[in-house]
């Protein structure tokens, strides 16, 4: 190293470590530090409070238990049922059939476009007045069924899955990219030693494409623990709180100035994150031996 | 492909592979062509039928829209504030991606490892302090809050995508640029960043999106017009058009269009930069 460059070398460091204390590193402390503490403005209070504020999370708030089963229902949906959805498409697409660079384009759209977006259309579909749900009921003579889907406690947590359980275009794209990196060469041999194209899928392709798959659903995990406009803009959370997660949850506890609180729902969702990625990485270790 | 004979059972899985595509082009389309359809349509024609086609295209939705919810200005104040966002984004960690590439010095393992707890951390966790943050630094409802939040947020994978960039380049550039007698910012500028441009877009393209569409920080650090930003004066669209639901459609149309006119583009670039982004865990 050259002793003159040392400035240099800080100086270039400098903006990416600011935002990174700024946004990052204090926040964090303030996060863990801050669970530790009763702090809210309404009545004004600050003082310490021990481990007071999670036996208060975890044995007397009625509404935890439910939200945080909510999280982790939706995590495991996603990262299971939405990333084999993608991953099946991808498995499709990848031996090009006609018209799949199309498929592949018009179904990374509604991944694109924001998703307040996205949640504002379903909003709309799920219209009890001309939403196309209850419009089609109605067409098929099955208004008995109709619902006020987002906003019925039987339905709702489905209606809110929905919003985003379909659109696995960032798997496909992902998935889809992997596998036709693949040596050609290696499909072409197993096709004439007369595999099947199933066979070739799951002993060929699937595994040199699973590492891929293993980063989907990292993505997935981290995709359901920063979940909020979709909720929010859609049933909110509610009836009571059975389509509230743990993000949404945080929001209202600081909307109603009780930051310490907040702050403890904070670590518990960054416990959630670090526990999923180690199971993740560990199922995908150990289906490897 | 060979146009052989099929079996039954390849015939089957192929059939079940279109069938797939088909349900997919329309899972994603059906949606967003309700939207517009029914922005053609009139107030009464919504209510009394959710399916039907428009009788005749009128533009009066999107007049009234445009006249009740400034959505141009929150295209401005989203491409103002994403564009920013972008590009300080892409050059702070250009800069820093180099260094970590490029350079040997104390302490640089252990500084990397801390920087990449950004990406493990979601970032929800972490919308009080840093609420808290911004209005004691005096940025609450500023366009600057967002611009920092944004930076911060594509920080993990940019930092990731324009490290692996510069390793990529042989160390030889580097020496024979210094023979020549350039200095270190010549260097980096006229020989570094020209061999970088491909994950620089990668990156910007990645950092772009995310500011494009992020709605919760936006929601939390803002709350006066001038600051509103795209997604989130969407949560706005419902209370402002009120029972107006040919202007609501419209308003959703308007702020939809532009993103999936540029993504029919750019979609070869934005999937690069999405395989290039995916080095998560």
């Amino acid at each position: 190293m050259r002793k003159k460059e040392i400035p240099w070398i800080i100086l270039f460091l400098l903006p990416t470590c600011a935002v990174f204390l700024l946004i990052f590193a204090v926040p964090l402390c303030m996060v863990i530090g801050g669970s530790f503490f009763n702090y809210r403005l309404m009545p004004k209070t600050f003082s310490f409070n021990g481990i007071g504020n999670y036996i208060q999370l975890f044995t007397q708030d009625k509404n935890f238990w439910l939200i945080f089963r909510n999280t982790l229902v939706w995590i495991v949906i996603h990262c299971v049922f939405h990333v084999a959805l993608g991953t099946l498409l991808a498995f499709v697409l990848y031996k090009k059939p006609r018209g799949w660079k199309f498929v592949r384009v018009v179904y990374m759209i509604p991944n694109i476009i924001s998703q307040s977006a996205i949640a504002m259309i379903f909003l709309n579909m799920y219209n009890p007045q001309y939403g196309v749900l209850n419009s089609i009921l109605k067409a098929v003579g099955l208004e008995k069924l109709q619902h006020n889907w987002l906003f019925e406690m039987g339905t709702a947590f489905p209606a809110v899955t929905m919003t985003w359980f379909l659109f696995a275009g960032y798997t496909t794209t992902l998935v889809l990219a992997q596998c036709l990196s693949l040596d050609e060469g290696i499909i072409e041999a197993a096709k004439i030693d007369g595999a099947s194209s199933l066979q070739i899928d799951r002993l060929v392709v699937f595994p040199l494409a699973k590492d891929m798959i293993r980063t989907t659903v990292i993505m997935a995990a981290t995709y359901m623990l920063q979940l909020f406009s979709m909720i929010y803009l859609t049933s909110g959370g509610g009836p009571g709180s059975t389509t509230t997660n743990l993000p949404l949850y945080l929001y209202t506890t600081m909307k109603s100035t009780n930051y310490g609180y907040a702050n403890t729902i904070g670590v518990v969702i960054i416990v959630v994150g670090m526990v999923t990625m180690f199971l993740i990485n560990r199922v995908f270790h150990t289906r490897e031996e | 492909m060979k146009r052989a004979k099929l079996s039954p059972g390849e015939r089957a899985v192929r059939i079940f592979g279109y069938i797939l595509m088909i349900l997919a082009v329309i899972v994603a389309l059906y949606p967003i062509l309700w939207v517009i359809l029914s922005s053609f349509k009139t107030n009464k024609e919504i209510l009394s039928s959710g399916l039907s086609l428009p009788e005749h295209f009128s533009l009066d939705g999107y007049k009234q829209a445009l006249e009740m919810a400034p959505i141009f200005q929150f295209f401005a104040t989203s491409l103002m504030i994403s564009v920013t966002a972008t590009v300080l984004n892409v050059l702070f960690l250009s800069m820093s991606g180099y260094i970590f590439a490029k350079k040997r010095f104390r302490g640089k393992n252990i500084l990397f490892w801390i920087l990449s707890l950004s990406m493990v951390i979601p970032t929800t966790a972490l919308l009080s302090p840093v609420f808290t943050v911004i209005s004691k630094m005096g940025l609450y409802d500023t366009k600057a809050a967002l611009i920092i939040v944004y930076i911060a947020l594509s920080m993990p994978v940019s930092l990731m995508i324009l490290r692996s960039t510069f390793s990529a380049i042989p160390d030889e550039l580097e020496e024979a640029a210094r023979m020549d007698g350039a200095g270190f910012l010549k260097n980096f500028f006229l020989v570094m960043i020209p061999c970088a441009k491909g994950g620089m877009a990668s990156a910007a393209v990645l950092a772009f999106l995310e500011s494009w569409n992020e709605f919760t920080f936006a929601l939390i650090l803002t709350s006066s017009v001038s600051t509103r930003t795209l997604p989130l004066s969407l949560s706005y669209f419902t209370a402002q058009f009120s029972f107006n639901y040919t202007a609501l459609f419209a308003a959703i149309t308007i702020a939809v269009i532009p993103s999936i006119v540029i993504f029919a583009f750019f979609q070869e670039q934005v999937n690069q930069s999405l395989v290039a982004g995916s080095v998560k865990g």
